[in-house]
């Protein structure tokens, strides 16, 4: 390197005395804050409610551990953790597959300058920013069962029977996977096709010239390539999955019976319809938790390099 | 020449807008009515009014007219007062606990609009201002007295007024089915009579709604059942009352398991999904509420609008017949007493003028004498049924009790458990509940 452009960067980089002077800590303060206020302060809040018998028709608060007792015996609750597991593990599955179909097209048309390929990542795109409700809505629409709805009312013209996508039990669930896949692809397909396109050439080049078939390709090349890049997808994807209701609000409110209803719409229901502060509050650290043990779980697998 | 003309557009221009522009606030100001406010921006004294979303901001453009013009007329008549508009969303479970936990934060509205079902909840939390002295006792001695007994405080004091309710009845196509019927079990006939004839049979909230629990329970009350004792403790799922209310839920049960009622009514949350299902003409017996006659007359035309009739809910038998009223309350959460008396003429607005221009049913005898409006011959329908009107129990378990009849009628018109297991799978969440 010339002797005057290290210098210049040497001057550049080099802390100042009164930088140097200053602790450590004090440059962290200010995210400290801002963590502190918005992130932990609420959890603190949240945790220290779910050991009192606070609810919103106000009174006068106690501490005690019947509201912690009173959710994890509520009978209802491995419904709802059923539930929750369900619409979660086949949320994170559907959406990683989609998102990883959509990223390879996305990527292989690309190669071949096919055109439209940034109109199709943009109609994708499209559906993640729709918001939960209007996403719970437009899918009430289209699985109404009245004569009407928009699914049935195109089984009907092609004469085949049509189904009870909302009204069935076990349908119902399917339906709400199907509706938060749909808004939840494009993340996924958004992260995967950026791991995607920073997978070195020069190793399919080699599988090319070894012969490898495509499914080979994939396999031995695409999927390790993308294991970190599946990994940290499965763990933000799994988190915003545990956290959704309002789509299923819209969508089913929870119903039939408790068929969609998850943990999340469940400390909803608990605050809202009951008033119950305490319970709810309980509820979240709940969600809490199970998304931490998920996470945690998720690092295991996380490849030493990239972590 | 061409700069000329330029230059002479552009001063005009200029002296336009420079003479437009100071004048754009005035001309806003006079605009009495808006998204958020009623009266003159600049008014002297205001206050906050929390309201639901049917009346002055409507997405029917008639109401709204209607109430623009009810509104500006009542404001012109209290001068140096501005009204500032706050609309609750259609979550409306959600927007009661809102405006309950801002209220003892003392951060609430001066002035809401509050769900019946809820008054209780209010009452009890303590935060609603007294209005006893902005009505006459011949006003007060006038509301239907459940209605007074729901309003009034263990002081005696009036802390709402409840200005309008409204009832269940039973919807028929009359050109399919001529004769009400009287009964669970002609009702399912005549249901199974209009699924031959290509309707979807009897429609009604199923899915998890306030209004479905609350449109059963009617079925539960026409046989004498009580949902709590009267420490507010729930008992519906105990003795004599689990008895009634295991048949009020076989009626619906049956309903579905023999096709008289199609299983989609597990999903209907509005009445409006039924009322649009009426208009397409995809049904022709649907149970709802009295404010669906008056959207039916204005949605279809004449010679479709007047084949739909009203009667009474049907009942295990003829004689034993109830029907669910609820309706909106207004109230005060201010300590102002100037705003509590504003609050007290909004809701007299809404309870005289505002219930004759949307042909809601009033909650005061005199009303119905008072307003042409309340003649038609369905009125003789609503008040029949209003002498065996119900209303919710006011305690604070109501809510809950609501949340768990919701989810075991979803489980038993799905057909995902029989009413047996449904019935005590809602009385061991609500056990667990009570533990607190």
């Amino acid at each position: 390197m010339p002797k005057p452009i290290a210098q210049a960067l040497s001057r550049r980089t080099a802390t100042t005395p009164e930088a140097s002077s200053i602790p450590y800590w004090a440059w962290l303060l200010p995210v400290m804050l801002v963590i502190g206020a918005f992130y932990i302060y609420p959890i603190i809040d949240a945790l220290r409610l779910a050991f009192t018998d606070a609810t919103l028709t106000g009174g006068a608060e106690s501490y005690t551990v019947r509201s912690l007792q009173r959710v994890l015996s509520n009978p209802a609750l491995p419904t709802i953790l059923s539930n929750t597991a369900i619409f979660t593990a086949a949320s994170v599955v559907g959406q990683q597959l989609l998102g990883l179909s959509v990223a390879l097209l996305v990527v292989r048309g690309e190669r071949h300058h096919l055109p439209g390929m940034l109109v199709l990542r943009t109609i994708v795109l499209a559906a993640w920013v729709v918001p939960g409700i209007a996403n719970g809505v437009i899918w009430s629409m289209l699985f109404s069962e009245s004569p009407f709805g928009a699914i049935n009312g195109v089984l009907r013209l092609l004469e085949l029977p049509t189904v009870a996508w909302l009204s069935n039990p076990a349908n119902a669930m399917l339906s709400a996977i199907i509706a938060n896949v749909w808004q939840g692809t494009a993340f996924s397909m958004i992260v995967l096709y950026a791991a995607l396109k920073s997978v070195d050439p020069s190793l399919y080049e080699a599988a090319a010239v070894d012969g490898a078939p495509a499914w080979e390709r994939f396999w031995f090349i695409t999927l390790p390539q993308l294991k970190a890049a599946i990994l940290v997808n499965s763990i933000l994807i799994t988190i915003q999955t545990l956290n959704t209701f309002d789509a299923i609000l819209a969508l089913t409110g929870g119903g039939p019976g408790r068929a969609t209803e998850v943990l999340s719409l469940f400390a909803y229901n608990t605050v809202f319809y009951q008033f119950d502060l305490a319970g709810g509050s309980a509820l979240s650290i709940l969600l809490l938790l199970i998304s931490l043990v998920l996470a945690a779980l998720y690092m295991l697998f996380m490849p030493k390099r990239d972590m | 020449m061409r700069m000329n003309r330029l230059f002479r557009t552009a001063t005009a221009l200029s002296f336009t807008g420079a003479v437009a522009l100071p004048l754009l606030p005035a001309l806003a100001q006079d605009d009495l009515v808006t998204r958020d406010r009623v009266g003159l921006a600049d008014a002297e004294n205001s206050l906050t009014f929390r309201l639901t979303a049917y009346d002055l901001y409507s997405a029917d453009p008639a109401t709204a007219e209607g109430f623009v013009e009810l509104f500006t007329t009542f404001i012109n008549e209290h001068p140096g007062w501005r009204i500032d508009t706050q609309l609750q969303t259609g979550n409306l479970n959600e927007e009661q606990a809102r405006i309950l936990e801002q209220a003892q934060a003392g951060r609430g509205p001066d002035c809401a609009m509050i769900d019946s079902a809820q008054l209780a909840t209010f009452k009890n939390a303590g935060v609603l201002a007294p209005m006893t002295d902005y009505f006459t006792q011949a006003e007060i001695d006038d509301l239907f007295p459940y209605v007074r007994e729901a309003v009034t405080d263990d002081n005696g004091d009036i802390v709402a007024l409840w200005w309008f309710t409204d009832l269940r009845v039973l919807y028929r196509n009359a050109g399919v089915v001529p004769d009400a019927p009287q009964t669970w079990e002609e009702t399912q006939q005549a249901a199974l009579d209009t699924v031959d004839e290509g309707y979807e049979g009897l429609l009604f909230n199923g899915g998890r709604t306030e209004g479905t629990a609350f449109d059963w329970l009617a079925f539960f009350w026409a046989q004498g059942g009580e949902l709590v004792d009267e420490t507010g403790a729930p008992i519906f799922y105990e003795g004599e009352n689990r008895e009634k209310f295991l048949a009020a839920l076989q009626f619906y049960d049956d309903l579905v398991e023999s096709g008289a009622a199609p299983q989609r009514v597990a999903t209907i949350t509005t009445y409006d999904d039924i009322t649009a299902a009426a208009a397409a003409g995809t049904t022709a017996m649907f149970i709802g509420g009295n404010w669906q006659y008056a959207q039916l007359q204005t949605t279809l035309p004449v010679d479709q609008a007047e084949q739909w009739q009203v009667s009474e809910l049907p009942g295990p038998t003829a004689d034993q017949r109830a029907t669910g009223t609820g309706g909106w309350a207004i109230a005060a959460l201010s300590d102002d007493p100037a705003k509590v008396e504003m609050c007290a003429e909004i809701a007299k607005l809404y309870a005289g003028p505002g219930n004759a221009f949307q042909r809601l049913l009033p909650t005061s005898a005199a009303l119905y004498e008072e307003y042409d409006e309340f003649a038609g011959p369905e009125f003789d329908v609503f008040a029949a049924a209003l002498e065996n009107g119900q209303a919710r129990p006011g305690v604070a378990s109501y809510p809950e009790i609501s949340n768990q009849i919701q989810i075991l009628l979803g489980e038993v018109l799905s057909q995902s458990k029989e009413p047996e297991q449904a019935l005590d799978d809602a009385a061991a969440a609500l056990e667990v509940g009570s533990d607190s």
